[in-house]
């Protein structure tokens, strides 16, 4: 095979436009790891700010306070059932601690 | 090679070249990318069960805190109710002294020889306060008699006033000091509210109080 000088400096250039191309592709390459890096990264950090803790401690949150409200509901019940009962057997109880108190055994 | 071969020959590796790169570095993004996301979901499983614990704790201690008070509410009024039927029977028993009508005398009489009956001898004390003094002295003969029929035998009574004591009531002993029982009204309803606490929180409230 025979190249004339001219050709030979096309064909260096070629080679050389080749590698810079190769070079350019391996910045790219580095380009699109730190960008995969980057997102990684954000992936886990916005474990932090996920806006689902903050939705799940009000949902319990809301949750609690209904339950109390029906302990207190509950509570309120028997506060006046206990109240009523006591109304109603408040002078039974007087006059059976006045006869007890009063029973002489002979 | 033709010097077109060669060149296309260098134009091919090249790009063989670059392909490789660029897939190798995908290849790899993904990797990380996938990586990332298993260790994201593993972190939010980790930290919704810590989260969970935490409230599911926090909610448990919240809510035995809301019906331990609301119990003790419940305790407190059922207390305050048995205080005042301790307070009422208290000053109808003092109401009954006070008006001193028959029934109470009955009573008085009742109360000396429970005493009597309780101690050994023959010779007795009876001691109360002034105004109930004056009661029993009138009743004195009958009262002898009785306890003598309590006694089989013949009593002799004194009477005796108790100063600084305004329950009614009597305090009998026997004659030389030896042993008394205390019969008055206050140490008979003191007696009684420790004995039958139980019984007027069941009469009040219709259950046990365990």
């Amino acid at each position: 095979m025979s190249v004339d000088l001219k050709e030979l400096q096309e064909l260096i250039e070629q080679e050389r436009a080749a590698e810079e191309k190769v070079r350019r592709a391996k910045e790219e390459a580095q380009n699109i790891l730190k960008a995969a890096h980057e997102k990684a990264e954000s992936i886990v950090q916005a474990i932090d700010s996920d806006p689902d803790w903050e939705k799940l401690r009000r949902a319990r949150k809301e949750e609690m306070t209904t339950r109390k409200s029906q302990i207190e509901e509950e509570y309120s019940r028997r506060t006046a059932l206990l109240e009523r009962t006591a109304q109603q057997n408040f002078e039974n109880a007087i006059a059976y601690l006045v006869k007890e108190t009063l029973r002489v055994q002979i | 090679m033709s010097l077109l071969e060669l060149r296309t020959e260098i134009e091919r590796k090249a790009q063989e070249e670059i392909s490789k790169i660029i897939e190798s570095a995908k290849r790899e993004a993904e990797r990380i990318l996938a990586e990332a996301t298993a260790k994201s979901e593993a972190l939010r499983n980790e930290r919704t069960k810590t989260l969970m614990t935490e409230l599911e704790a926090e909610e448990r201690a919240d809510m035995a805190i809301t019906r331990m008070n609301w119990k003790g509410n419940l305790l407190r009024l059922k207390s305050e109710w048995c205080k005042r039927v301790f307070e009422e029977a208290e000053k109808r028993i003092s109401q009954i002294a006070k008006n001193g009508g028959q029934e109470y005398r009955e009573l008085l009489s009742k109360l000396i020889l429970e005493g009597i009956q309780a101690l050994s001898g023959k010779r007795f004390v009876v001691e109360a306060n002034s105004r109930d003094v004056e009661a029993i002295r009138k009743e004195l003969k009958a009262l002898q008699e009785r306890a003598a029929k309590i006694k089989n035998d013949e009593v002799v009574l004194r009477v005796g006033t108790l100063s600084n004591i305004v329950s009614g009531g009597v305090v009998v002993s026997v004659e030389d000091g030896a042993q008394s029982y205390n019969n008055l009204l206050d140490a008979r309803f003191s007696a009684a509210t420790r004995k039958l606490a139980g019984e007027v929180y069941k009469i009040l409230f219709g259950e046990s109080k365990d």
